[in-house]
């Protein structure tokens, strides 16, 4: 007789094995690429006869890597702590009072996702330039913060939604005022919730192309997503191997947040999205 | 509450920044689509709703149209049969749940046009490793040509999108389930209710506003995606694989007439505003939604 | 009218935030298409002598993926944030003219400048008698053959008709293994151009003399038999419309097509990827009425009107085509020359790959400068993907791309 934990193990990875052999596939393709030497990456051996580990540090200097990696760190953070300084307010307005043009706004906030980026861009791209704001990480930062308010704001809303008054009445009886009562009861509560927010809107940021594309010029100032998709873009010939490596370098920094913030990921959504 | 005002000032600075980044293309989009408009986005004269009679006219315009009922109907569908028992399992505790969990959710750390473009090298007919996978197992005798015909590459592509969308629905799913208290589950069990049963009596009910909430926002996501299908057939061949996203992308970037395109994108902001106008009503009635 | 006092108030509060962006005097920004790893690091260069030569001016040279060039211009010209220079695909160059995006150039032309220019190349720039580009770029096709695998096959010297290459494909056919006869392309950039060399040689013109479409002249219609019939005895790779041409000359370097047309910057691929293959360059099969046509391609270097700095920009223009740097750029992407000068050095001079190209050159066609080509070859690919897939019949297909192409042509 096998212990239930382990019977249980073995039917929910013979299950999710479809899946989990899907989901690597590409990643399993993007690593033995990116290790292959460069004669044999239009071969389609599984297999490199070698494995050239020197393609990472190639790619990272041809590549201009670091200083990609640096532009994406920095407008993902403005783009992720801007959305979740803006969106702590409303979300805790839409929250906590009851005032004209609640939904309306809840509404309009929803009907804000329904563009697709390619679309805005234009529009958008016109709007800043007019302000000289082309070129500008902080605007790219900026234009994301914007994209992101939406789903910030739902997210903490319905969050906060499910944190007791009880508590904060509790604090209010006691003479704390408003501001603290938030500060020293609510927020704390609340630190999961913003974790879990601010990931996704860093996820969201850290991936983002269109808009990266059309306002950024200079390959100084180029995230990512741009520098790795110039080096595929229309090239009269492609390194793909260092393609491959530069993506799946770029993928680590964010399967470690997934690592790190996966307990708070499943249950910080628990309490969100629906209410 | 003492000060009416406060919520105002409070939710004052999301709205604009919301409604910058919405309302400004918005009317630049308007104005485009009822004017002739240069190639270059200057307006000329207005021109009323010519540009969405052309559109109408177009014989590919409506082809697309349809594609992309079928893509976001497949997409959004297929995310939800895979993510509701992944997210079962993950659920369950059994050895090595946080890898699954991870592994799960690996799609989304690479971005969709990246990921394309993996899969695109991945199809290659005569170089690709997926048909030197599926010979290297016995699989296939010969190599397939996945993105030669809309009749592989279209399956493919929604694949695909299955896959990228399954990290973000399983997520929500998560945090549904993790909401469910076990006693409930055990009080079910003392009555002689199976696995199945439970699902059906707990589990989907409880679930059923996060479905929704998948519903919703994947819709509005997939419909309007468009690194997947760019980046591995262009909507090609002949169109057969374009949706509507694509097809504006042609009209305003590589045709020029970015009336037209801006036409096309009013029409899908339209559609999706009633989809969601239509889902709301019926599926979250009862429900704040 | 509300909405656009709505859009003033919004102007007004961002204004606040806005940073002053205007032009610095003396600064040229150059958008420029990047054609291989080299295109970066060489412009770099550029930079680096023209600024010590002209000591004032500040040259920044903007390198954009070629596939979204023209997004990128769109969008920039359409709010006004265009750079003072940029390279442009030569066909494009008619839809900048015609909007009066592109400043004519002819002020800052001497003579002798002009003489620096091959003819052929500048030719294409010149619309109503005024210059409006510079060809940066030059190229044209000819046909890449597998010495090992012809002669493998029993052939002896590459075709020099189609009849030939279907017969050499055969050959090729018959060796067994994963070896294809002829390389054809059927996705994306240049798919109506690869077939465009057949319909050359069958006596046809993309634009008939009274300016309506060729593609319903009975040499199109046969170009398109021709090549639908190699596909259907498998003379070709298998699955023709998932391979663009990056795929194909992926196989070719693998050494699985016997044949393929493409430009002459495969020779550096193959120098550095697969230098040991041994392959030779000839000229594109020919029908048979001994008609043949290859397809020339320049992409220019326009100046764009609303430039402040267009003297800065014309002092870089000027040193941009000067022999030295011409010919650094050109052997390294692995293009044709423009200059003559440097037409004559001994690279070219002594290049068999390169002498193949040029001998080509008297019957290049380029691209016709109509309004709307875009769109005309978009109909075009559609409508020979359609072919390849067998999805109707070539004649009427080709009839309905042709009565699309007119009505885009008549106005």
């Amino acid at each position: 007789m096998i212990a239930p934990k382990l019977k249980r193990t073995i039917i929910a990875w013979g299950l999710l094995a479809p899946l989990v052999v899907v989901t690597l596939f590409p990643f399993a393709v993007m690593f033995l690429t990116a290790v292959k030497p460069a004669q044999e990456v239009l071969t389609p051996s599984w297999w490199p006869s070698e494995f050239r580990w020197r393609n990472f540090y190639d790619m990272w200097v041809q590549a201009g890597f670091g200083r990609a990696l640096f532009n994406s760190l920095y407008v993902s953070v403005i783009a992720t702590v801007g959305a979740i300084v803006i969106s702590i307010p409303a979300a805790y307005a839409m929250s906590r009072f009851r005032f004209a043009g609640h939904g309306a706004f809840r509404q309009f906030l929803l009907v804000s996702q329904m563009i697709s980026p390619i679309v805005l861009v234009l529009g958008l791209f016109r709007l800043l330039a007019s302000f000289g704001l082309v070129e500008s990480l902080n605007a790219v930062g900026g234009v994301y913060m914007a994209f992101n308010i939406a789903f910030t704001v739902w997210m903490l809303q319905s969050y906060f939604d499910t944190i007791p008054r009880d508590l904060e009445e509790a604090s209010w009886m006691e003479g704390g005022s408003r501001w603290l009562t938030l500060r020293k009861v609510f927020l704390p509560l609340c630190v999961p919730a913003i974790a879990v927010t601010a990931i996704f809107t860093f996820i969201n940021a850290w991936n983002e192309f269109v808009v990266a594309l059309t306002m950024l010029r200079s390959q100084e100032s180029y995230t990512l997503p741009i520098q790795v998709f110039s080096l595929v873009a229309g090239r009269y010939t492609v390194e793909w191997h260092y393609v491959m490596a530069a993506t799946l370098v770029a993928t680590v920094p964010v399967a470690i947040l997934f690592v790190w913030l996966q307990r708070y990921l499943v249950r910080g959504l628990a309490l969100g999205a629906v209410k | 509450m003492h000060n009416r005002a406060l919520p105002y000032l409070l939710t004052l600075p999301s709205l604009i920044l919301a409604a910058v980044v919405i309302f400004w293309p918005v009317v630049d989009l308007i104005q485009i689509a009822t004017h002739d408009v240069s190639r270059f986005g200057q307006l000329r004269d207005f021109s009323g709703l010519d540009n969405f009679a052309a559109l109408v006219a177009d014989p590919d315009f409506i082809k697309a149209l349809l594609r992309t009922g079928v893509w976001t109907a497949a997409v959004v569908g297929g995310a939800l049969l895979v993510s509701i028992p992944v997210a079962v399992i993950l659920n369950t505790d059994f050895y090595g749940r946080s890898l699954a969990r991870v592994i799960v959710m690996l799609p989304w750390a690479v971005s969709l046009t990246m990921t394309a473009i993996v899969w695109r090298w991945a199809l290659n007919g005569e170089s690709g490793m997926l048909n030197s996978a599926l010979r290297g197992l016995g699989l296939a005798d010969h190599n397939i040509q996945w993105l030669a015909s809309a009749a592989t590459a279209f399956p493919m592509q929604i694949m695909i999108g299955i896959l990228v969308t399954v990290p973000f629905t399983t997520t929500i799913f998560l945090g549904g389930l993790s909401s469910i208290p076990d006693d409930l589950y055990e009080a079910a069990a003392l009555e002689g209710a199976g696995p199945v049963q439970q699902f059906r009596r707990i589990t989907f009910p409880l679930l059923k506003p996060f479905v929704n909430i998948a519903i919703v926002l994947n819709t509005i996501y997939v419909f309007n995606s468009f690194p997947i299908i760019w980046v591995m057939t262009q909507g090609g061949p002949a169109n057969s694989t374009d949706i509507l996203v694509t097809h504006l992308y042609k009209l305003a970037f590589r045709i020029g007439k970015l009336g037209e395109a801006s036409a096309v994108s009013l029409v899908m902001l339209a559609i999706l505003l009633v989809f969601t106008a239509i889902y709301i009503r019926l599926a979250m009635r009862g429900e704040r939604a | 009218m509300a909405i656009s006092k709505w859009k003033t108030g919004l102007l007004a509060g961002l204004s606040v935030l806005a940073l002053a962006a205007q032009a610095n005097a003396g600064e040229v920004r150059v958008t420029v298409a990047e054609y291989s790893a080299k295109t970066g690091p060489y412009f770099q260069e550029v930079e680096k002598a023209f600024e010590a030569a002209n000591p004032g001016v500040d040259v920044k040279f903007e390198v954009v993926p070629w596939d979204v060039l023209l997004q990128k211009l769109t969008t920039d010209i359409t709010a006004g944030t265009n750079a003072d220079l940029s390279i442009i695909g030569t066909r494009w160059l008619i839809d900048f003219v015609q909007q009066g995006v592109a400043e004519p150039l002819d002020g800052y032309i001497t003579p002798d400048f002009k003489g620096r220019f091959i003819d052929t190349f500048l030719s294409p720039s010149i619309m109503d008698g005024k210059t409006y580009g510079l060809p940066i770029a030059a190229s044209a096709r000819a046909m890449y053959y597998n010495k090992e695998l012809l002669e493998k096959a029993g052939v002896a010297n590459p075709p020099a008709t189609w009849a030939e290459l279907k017969d050499a494909a055969a050959k090729i056919k018959a060796l067994g293994g994963e070896n294809y006869g002829f390389g054809l392309q059927g996705k994306e950039i240049e798919t109506d151009v690869y077939y465009y060399y057949a319909m050359w040689s069958q006596g046809s013109e993309i634009l008939d003399k009274d300016g309506t479409s060729g593609l319903d002249s009975p040499g199109a219609i046969e170009a398109a038999k021709l090549y639908k019939s190699l596909i259907d005895e498998g003379l070709t790779q298998p699955g023709v419309t998932s391979y663009a041409r990056e795929d194909v000359q992926n196989l070719f370097k693998q050494g699985k097509v016997g044949m393929m047309i493409t430009a002459p910057f495969l020779s550096n691929q193959i120098k550095e990827e697969a230098p040991k293959l041994k392959y030779g360059v000839a000229a594109i099969p020919a029908g048979p009425t001994g008609a043949r046509g290859t397809y020339g391609v320049t992409d220019s270097i326009v100046m764009f009107s609303n430039s402040k700095n267009k003297d800065e920009a014309w002092k870089l223009l000027d040193f941009l085509f000067q022999t030295d740097w011409r010919a650094k750029f050109t052997q390294g992407e692995g293009f044709l020359p423009v200059n003559k000068e440097e037409a004559k050095m001994d690279y070219y001079v002594n290049n068999a790959d390169l002498a193949a190209f040029t001998a080509l050159l008297p019957d290049a066609r380029f691209a016709p400068i109509i309004p709307g080509w875009e769109e005309v070859a978009q109909i075009t690919s559609d409508a020979i993907q359609k072919v390849y897939l067998g999805e109707g019949d070539p004649e009427a297909l080709l009839k309905e791309a042709a009565a699309k192409a007119d009505g885009i042509l008549k106005k």
